[in-house]
This record gives structure tokens, C-alpha cells and sequence, in this order.
């Protein structure tokens, strides 16, 4: 079995990932895809751990376990979606009025 | 009977008495003009009659009840609600502070007087105001005006009475200035509002030493605890200067007196008293909003400005008079106060032209006699004066009124339809006013066995024999205060005073009464009616109508169907008698003035004087210590003394009323003419009252202006100027460096939530060590620790850096000892769930007890 630190670390890892590009890129649909890494980065390290704090020898029966962080990433996902969906309708609506899905032409609200 | 009329101790009645002008003012004050006429004169009329008539039933069931317990103080009361409390004296113990109302033999006549005269005055408004616009509030203000006046009258305690105190300055500055369009009534409404002011920061005072010294404010408890005011020793001084008792130093050093000046607390209390009293009733040095006061509708200047509201101060007096005679000192003060300005009034009343201006610097010298009774002790006479100046001035003044009324006919302005120089001869037009007035002023000026005679002889006589002393033969323990004794001379002084004062009283009434009625119209030129008529018709048929704002202007002229000419030489329709809506209230005031002199007479013509004897139980207790025949005589001198004191009386009616016969009618007025040529300076001087207007202009008022400048100037340069902007620079500052983040960038934005973010990670991956002390009795200290998530606790209790116990574990508390005069460390180690550690030092110290007790 793979130890969960393996899967924090991949989580990390993913999750600087897509600060890094958040940050980074100027391309908005770029912008959101990293929001989604980030989160799926969550998504793994909540199901690693739970996953880890499993009762041994009973890892084939989910009878009487606490699930709650793969509860917690499905929650997540549904959030995601939402987010997804609103994130989208912003970007085309913003392209329809500046020609551009540049983020830093995105200033009405300066100063 | 009996059974029909609520129970003493719970006497709803009042409650009629009170809560119908107050459903008049307030009935015509929200829905007044869209009743009309007919119903705010109803509504006015019924709330004022309703409120006479409970009046005059609660009277005579006081009446029945002072015959079942002969000499003891009664009362009628009726409890509305409880106001509020408050604490009082050294041992802070609970004054209550009830809405109670109280009808007593003294409260009960002031009752009577305020709906009744209120009522006739009420009637007489409803014809003198027909053709004013503002029929409805005028009629709101004057109930509510009898509203206040029965609060301030039948309160129970001292708060309750200062609502009412303030409920008719209020009314009082509304009429005032109820013509408010012309800016000088509007102002004089000002005046007299801030003048009644400066007397309510006295009553304030008094109110609140009362309460420190005596621990309570209604009647009944200030009679228990009025002995609190001049109880020997320090505590029940006031320290007038340093003010409350402080010291001194520094640079102000040269303010320390040698010795702090002290008054004793009824002393302090009384003359704060007075000065409210001052305010309220006119007298020096706040008497100057008086004269100003008549620019109101005269009705208003007849019920407020003469008849009631002015009398409140001697009313206070009077109520409180336990206290007054507590200070030997005040008492004479008030005496002085009063004969002064019954002197100082009057000289001024001899030289003015506007009848009404006339009878209010006698209402203001009237006050000063009223004064004087209480002042001397003579309580009794000087409520009989306030008695008797309510009918006397108020018909005065409605009659001045009913001619003003009628010199209107012609004349439109103001201060010539009241110009004295322009009347003359109306006893021939205006008989019933004339005799009225007559009989009033008869009244006033002391002729011989009418009501204003008897109670000016009381007061002049009172005057002479009668001095206040402290109160010392009937209460042993006062005999080692060093108490002020008034001088002897004070009391002829005072009668000689009041004498020339009367005096001048005869003069300047005789003076305004043969002017106007006497002698030759000087209005206009009066043409004969069949001709007039014979010209108008010619006139109108001529199609030469009358000037064009004849039809809506003054509307007295319309009803008669006068003609507009302003030149009086044009021959004119004679003026007119007033409509019965006005006569009657004359008459039945004129009645009043000449006979209510049977209430209290003196020379022994009765052999119970009924006032004297149905006010005793309230005066008792304040005159049978304070009050004394002095001069080494007994009181058989003092009764042989009545005749020849009257005898002053007599003469200065004699003299003021031949002297003013002699120049007006028999000269006709050419002594008069050639003493002001003769002595132009003194003329112009009493002609504009001693320049005490422009004293006060040069001086208070100046200073306050200037201070107020003062204060103008460092608002717009210290405030303004240097705060304001400095103020303003600082947020413009930081906006400007705040608004450099606000750059509209989603990835600056960003970049400044991970950073956040990362602050937020970071302050809760690290411990926070912290913990409250707290006292836990039996000289322990209870060490708290703060929580948090995840943290675990060691302590190390004696400081020397070694904890106690190795594992962290959940202790948040810790108890130590900690002895007076020692102190002890104490170490904190906290730790979370990152293993993370960190160590904070508790410094515990008792500070040392006291070691002597002094």
C-alpha cells in the first residue's frame, strides 16, 4: 500500500502547482483551470487522509468507519462544478465586452 | 354628597380639573383649523369651564373637610403615576419622585383664581381674536397655558412643579410671540424665554440642595426635613466661595480667601429660590422681559402677564415658605428686592404713553408689593395682593383691550391705537369699559374699602411692625449659630418705600385713567352718523368705493362697516362698545376688584378674617417661630398700630390720586407739559425706563456676545482651521497609499490573498501564550490560561524554570498564595498540536497593607 505521505506530498505538489499558475497566468480559462487543480489537490489530500486514519485490518469493510473526508470531496466537486459554471458565464460575458479573455484587461473596478 | 365625591387620598377629580385643558390644547392644536370656528370656541371654552366648574367642587369639599379637622393643614391628593427615583443626603437613602397632584387651602384658592379668571378671559378671547387667522393655536396655547399653570399650581412636589414652571414659560413665549411675523415679537418672545431661564437655573439649584440637605422634595417631606437646613456645625454649610468647598493652588493661589466664605444651607437654598422666583414674577434685576411680554394678544397679556402665570414666584414662596423663614437674610432680601422694584416700576409707569406698557410696569410694581408681604412674613397678605391683583389687573388689562379694540376702528397701527395721546373722552362711547375700568382702578390705587385697598394696607402695615428672626426661642440646639438678625430701621424703610410707591401707583393710574376717558377725543375727528351714512351712500352710488384693501383688510372694520381714511382729520364713526362677549368678563372682573375685599379685611371690620383663617393651617408652623412684632413692643402695640400705619395708605391715595386729578383735569395736563420741559434729562430717562435695556446691552448681553465671538474665532481657527485639516490630511494621505493596491489587477489581488493566507496559516501553527490573573480570595491569585485549539499546558509554579511536571497535560488553571508584600513568577509553557512550544512569564505581587488605620 502506498504510505499517505506519498499522497500529501503529490497533494502539495499539485497545489503549488496551481497557485503558481493562478498567480502566473494571464489567460483567464488558464486561471480557472488551476483553480481546479488546486482544488482537486484538496480533493486528494482529504481522501489520503482519511483513507490513513482507517481502522487496520479493516480496510475492506467501511462498516462502522468515519468517511467524512470523502464525503467532504465529493462536496468539493459539486462545489466545483457550480464554480466552474459561473466562472464561465463571467469569462464569456467579459469577452463579449472587451474582445479579450486577458485578466489584466480586467480593470473596470481601478481605483 | 360624600359618598358621590372620590376619597381625599385618592381624589380622581384632579384629574378632570387638569386633563380638560389639555384635551382642549390638544384637540385645537392637531384638528383646530378643520373644526372651525365655532367648535374651537366650544372646545375651548367647555375645557376651561368644565376644568372651574371640577375646580370649584374639589374647593368645597376641601372646604367640608378643613371643618371636620378645625386648624390642621388638608390636602386633596391624587397620585398619577410614580416619575422616578433618586437619592439623597449623606445616607443616600431612595427619594421617590411621584406624578402627585395636591389640592391645600393655599393651592386650592390659586386654583380657583387661574380656571376662573382663565375662563372669563377665555370667554373675552373668543370675541377680541374673531377676525385673527390663527384662531385655533391661539386657543391650543391658552389651554395649554391653563394646563401648565394647574401642574405648577397643584403639583405635589418640587420636580412636578417645575414641569409646570416651565409648561408656562413655554405658552408664555408661544403667545408672545404669537404674532411672529413681526420680528420685535418674536424677539421680546426670545427675551422672555431666556430671562425665565436664568431664574430656572436658580430653582434647579435649589432643587437639588434641597434634596441633599433636607432628603426630599415633596411638600410634606421638605416640611419634615427643612430643620436639615440649618443644623449647626459644617455639613449643612455651603460653601459658596471656593465654590463646594475646594482649595486653591498653584497660580490660582490668589483666589484662597483667608477664611472660605460659607452660607448656611437654607440661606444657599432660599436665595436660589429667589432668584427663580425673580425670574418667573418680574422682579429686579430680570423684570426687564415684562414690559417686552405685551406685544402678545392682550387677552394673553391680562391671563399670563398679570392675573397668574407672573404670580408663580409669590405662589413658590408662599408654597415653600418653611424654607424661606429658615434664613432671616433672604427674607429681607426679599423684601428689599420687592420694595425697590415696586418703587422702581412705578416711577417708570408715571412717564409712558402706551396703555399697555402702563400696566405692565404696574403689574411689575404690584409684584414688588406682594413681594414685600412675603419678604416681611406676611404671607397671608401677600397672597390676599396676588388675590385681588388677579381680578383688578386682569379687567385692567381687558379693558385696555376693549379700547384698543375700538381705536382700531380707525387706526391700524399698532402702537398708536395703544398711544394714550390718542384717546380721550371714551367714557362717552364706551361706558361699560369705562366704568370698569374705573372700578379697577379704584381698586388698585387704594381707594377706600375696595378689595385693592385692604390688601395694600395689609402689606404697608405688615411691612412696618413685622421682621423675620431665626427661628431660635422655639428650637434650643440654635443657639450657638451666629445667625443674621435684619436691622430694625429695616422695617419703617420699607413701609416709607411702599408708601411713595403707592404714591406714585395713584398718580400713573389716575394719569392713564383721565387720559383716556376724560377730556377730548384726539383719535380722529368724530362726524355725525346721519351724515356719514348720507356720504357713503353718495360715495358708493358714485361708484367711488372704498380703498381697494378695504375688503380684506381689518375685518373689525368690516363687521361695522367702517370707512379707511387715514387721515384723521376726516370725519369718522365714533369708536364702538365691545360685543357682550367682552363686557361681561369686564364687569364680572370689575365686580370682583371692588368687592373681593370682604375675603380678608382688616381694622377689626370683621371678626374673623375668612382668608386669614382658611389660609392659617398652611403659614402655622413657618410664621409662629420665624415671625415677630419686634421694637421692644407686644402684639397690643402692633393692633394699635393699624390705624395710624393705614393712615399712610390713605394719604399716598389721597395725594397720587388729587395731584393727578389736579394736573390732568383741572389743567389739563399743562404741569404735567412744563415739568418735562423743565427737566428734559429725567423725562427722556423715565421715558426709556432708566436705560436698563441698554445697561444690560452694554454689559451681559455684551459679554456673552463677545464670549461667543471668542468662542467663534477659535472654532474656525483652532477647530476648523488646524483639526479639521489635519484631520482631513491624514485620511486623504492614506487613501492616496491605499489606493495604489486598488489597481484593478485580479492577480494583484491574488498575490495579496496568498500573502494573507499565509499569515493566517502561520498564527495558527504557532502557540499563543497567555493567561489572565484573577483574585480568588484568602490572598490567592486564580492564574488562568488562554485557550486554543489542540494546546496543552505545564506550568511551573515557582518560577525557578523547572516545571513541575514533565508531560504537558490540560491544567488551564492555576491557584498560588501570595502573602502582602511578596511577589512570585510564575512560568507558562504552552504547546499545540505542531509540537510547537512557547514559554510566558506571570509577574504576581500583593502590594503591602496599610500599616496605620489613619
Amino acid at each position: 500500500m502506498i504510505p499517505a505521505e506519498q499522497y500529501v506530498i503529490l497533494s502539495a505538489l499539485l497545489f503549488v502547482i496551481g497557485g503558481v499558475g493562478f498567480l502566473v497566468r494571464r489567460n483567464v480559462l488558464v486561471t480557472l483551470m488551476s483553480i481546479e487543480v488546486m482544488l482537486n489537490a484538496s480533493n486528494l489530500a482529504l481522501v489520503a487522509f482519511n483513507r490513513s486514519r482507517l481502522a487496520p485490518g479493516a480496510a475492506q469493510s467501511y462498516v462502522g468507519q468515519s468517511h467524512t473526508g470523502q464525503v467532504f470531496a465529493f462536496f468539493i466537486i459539486a462545489a466545483e462544478a457550480a464554480e466552474v459554471a459561473v466562472g464561465l458565464a463571467i469569462v464569456l460575458a467579459f469577452y463579449r465586452l472587451r474582445r479579450t479573455v486577458r485578466s489584466d484587461e480586467a480593470d473596470l473596478l481601478k481605483n | 354628597m360624600r359618598s358621590l365625591l372620590p376619597s381625599p387620598n385618592d381624589y380622581v377629580l384632579i384629574a378632570v380639573i387638569l386633563g380638560m385643558p389639555l384635551l382642549g390644547a390638544f384637540v385645537n392644536g392637531i384638528w383646530g383649523n378643520r373644526l372651525g370656528k365655532r367648535a374651537v370656541r366650544l372646545m375651548a371654552l367647555g375645557a376651561v369651564g368644565v376644568s372651574f366648574i371640577a375646580s370649584v367642587t374639589a374647593f368645597f369639599s376641601l372646604a367640608q373637610l378643613s371643618e371636620q379637622d378645625k386648624g390642621a393643614p388638608v390636602k386633596l391628593v391624587w397620585t398619577a403615576w410614580e416619575w422616578m427615583h433618586t437619592t439623597a443626603g449623606y445616607d443616600g437613602s431612595t427619594v421617590a419622585i411621584e406624578a402627585k397632584f395636591s389640592i391645600d387651602q393655599l393651592s386650592g384658592v390659586m386654583m380657583l383664581v387661574v380656571t376662573g379668571v382663565g375662563f372669563l378671559i377665555h370667554l373675552y378671547a373668543t370675541s377680541y381674536m374673531d377676525t385673527d387667522k390663527s384662531y385655533a393655536r391661539f386657543f391650543a396655547y391658552m389651554n395649554l397655558f391653563i394646563f401648565a399653570m394647574l401642574v405648577l399650581v397643584l403639583a405635589d412636589n418640587l420636580p412636578l412643579l417645575f414641569v409646570g414652571w416651565e409648561g408656562v414659560g413655554l405658552c408664555s413665549y408661544l403667545l408672545i410671540g404669537f404674532w411672529y411675523e413681526n420680528a420685535a415679537n418674536a424677539a421680546a418672545g426670545k427675551k422672555a424665554f431666556i430671562a425665565n431661564r436664568i431664574g430656572d437655573f436658580g430653582l434647579l439649584c435649589a432643587m437639588f440642595l434641597l434634596v441633599e440637605y433636607t432628603g426630599a422634595l415633596d411638600w410634606h417631606g421638605l416640611a419634615n426635613g427643612a430643620l436639615g437646613l440649618i443644623h449647626p456645625g459644617e455639613p449643612s454649610r455651603v460653601h459658596v466661595w471656593p465654590l463646594g468647598g475646594g482649595h486653591y493652588e498653584g497660580f490660582l493661589r490668589f483666589l484662597q480667601p483667608h477664611r472660605p466664605f460659607t452660607v448656611s444651607a437654607a440661606t444657599a437654598v432660599s436665595m436660589a429660590l429667589l432668584l427663580g422666583c425673580c425670574g418667573k414674577s418680574a422682579q429686579i434685576p430680570l423684570y426687564v422681559w415684562l414690559p417686552d411680554a405685551m406685544a402678545g394678544p392682550t387677552p394673553v397679556s391680562a391671563l399670563i402677564h398679570a392675573a397668574t402665570m407672573v404670580t408663580a414666584g409669590i405662589y413658590l414662596i408662599c408654597r415653600l415658605s418653611f424654607v424661606f423663614v429658615l434664613s432671616p437674610f433672604t427674607m429681607m432680601m426679599i423684601a428689599i428686592v420687592g420694595a425697590g422694584t415696586a418703587l422702581f416700576a412705578a416711577t417708570i409707569a408715571l412717564v409712558q404713553n402706551d396703555i399697555k406698557k402702563v400696566l405692565a410696569y404696574s403689574t411689575i410694581s404690584q409684584l414688588g408689593f406682594m413681594f414685600l408681604g412675603v419678604g416681611v412674613g406676611a404671607f397671608t397678605a401677600g397672597f390676599f395682593h396676588v388675590f385681588t391683583h388677579a381680578f383688578f389687573k386682569a379687567c385692567l388689562f381687558l379693558c385696555a383691550g376693549s379700547v384698543i379694540h375700538a381705536m382700531h376702528a380707525r387706526i391700524h397701527d399698532d402702537d398708536k391705537a395703544q398711544d394714550v395721546r390718542n384717546m380721550g373722552g371714551l367714557r362717552k362711547w364706551l361706558p361699560l369699559t369705562h366704568l370698569s375700568f374705573a372700578a379697577a382702578t379704584a381698586a388698585i390705587i387704594g381707594f377706600p374699602l375696595t378689595s385693592g385697598f385692604f390688601s395694600k394696607d395689609e402689606i404697608l402695615y405688615r411691612a412696618f411692625i413685622d421682621r423675620t428672626v431665626n427661628p431660635e426661642d422655639g428650637l434650643g440646639f440654635l443657639h450657638r449659630m451666629r445667625t443674621y438678625a435684619p436691622p430694625q430701621w429695616i422695617g419703617p424703610v420699607l413701609y416709607s418705600v411702599a408708601v411713595v410707591a403707592a404714591a406714585l401707583t395713584a398718580f400713573y393710574m389716575c394719569r392713564l385713567y383721565f387720559l383716556m376717558f376724560w377730556g377730548e377725543f384726539k383719535g380722529w375727528t368724530i362726524g355725525r352718523p346721519s351724515l356719514l351714512a348720507r356720504r357713503e351712500l353718495a360715495a358708493a352710488q358714485a361708484g367711488v368705493a372704498h380703498s381697494p384693501e378695504a375688503g380684506a383688510g381689518d375685518a373689525h372694520d368690516d363687521a361695522s362697516g367702517h370707512a379707511h381714511h387715514d387721515d384723521p382729520t376726516t370725519p369718522g364713526y365714533a369708536p364702538h362698545e365691545s360685543p357682550w362677549q367682552m363686557t361681561v368678563p369686564l364687569i364680572i372682573l370689575a365686580a370682583f376688584s371692588l368687592f373681593a375685599g370682604v375675603l380678608d379685611p382688616g381694622f377689626g371690620i370683621l371678626k374673623e378674617r375668612p382668608l386669614d383663617h382658611w389660609l392659617e393651617p398652611v403659614f402655622k408652623a413657618s410664621t409662629d417661630h420665624a415671625v415677630i412684632f419686634d421694637y421692644g413692643h407686644d402684639a397690643a402695640w402692633a393692633e394699635h398700630m393699624e390705624w395710624p400705619l393705614a393712615l399712610g395708605g390713605f394719604l399716598a391715595f389721597a395725594i397720587g390720586t388729587g395731584l393727578a386729578w389736579w394736573v390732568y383735569i383741572a389743567k389739563r395736563g399743562a404741569p404735567a407739559k412744563r415739568l418735562a420741559e423743565a427737566q428734559p434729562g429725567l423725562y427722556r430717562l423715565l421715558l426709556d425706563k432708566w436705560r436698563i435695556d441698554e445697561l444690560y446691552d452694554g454689559t451681559v448681553i455684551a459679554a456673552v456676545e463677545s464670549l461667543a465671538e471668542t468662542a467663534a474665532a477659535v472654532d474656525k481657527s483652532l477647530i476648523d482651521g488646524v483639526l479639521a485639516r489635519f484631520t482631513s490630511l491624514v485620511v486623504a494621505a492614506s487613501g492616496t497609499v491605499l489606493r495604489a493596491f486598488q489597481n484593478g489587477v485580479v492577480h494583484v489581488y491574488a498575490a495579496m490573498m496568498v500573502v494573507g493566507l499565509a499569515f493566517t496559516g502561520w498564527f495558527f501553527a504557532v502557540p499563543h501564550a497567555g493567561a489572565t490573573v484573577a483574585e480568588a480570595g484568602n490572598d490567592d491569585y486564580l492564574v488562568t490560561a488562554a485557550p486554543g485549539v489542540g494546546y496543552a499546558y505545564r506550568w511551573d509554579a515557582d518560577g525557578e524554570g523547572k516545571p513541575e511536571k514533565h508531560d504537558f497535560g490540560g491544567d488551564t488553571t492555576l491557584k498560588l498564595h501570595v502573602r502582602p508584600g511578596q511577589s512570585q513568577n510564575v512560568n507558562l509553557e504552552v504547546r499545540n498540536s505542531f509540537g510547537l512550544v512557547r514559554t510566558k512569564t506571570i509577574h504576581l505581587a500583593r502590594p503591602q497593607e496599610p500599616t496605620s488605620s489613619l
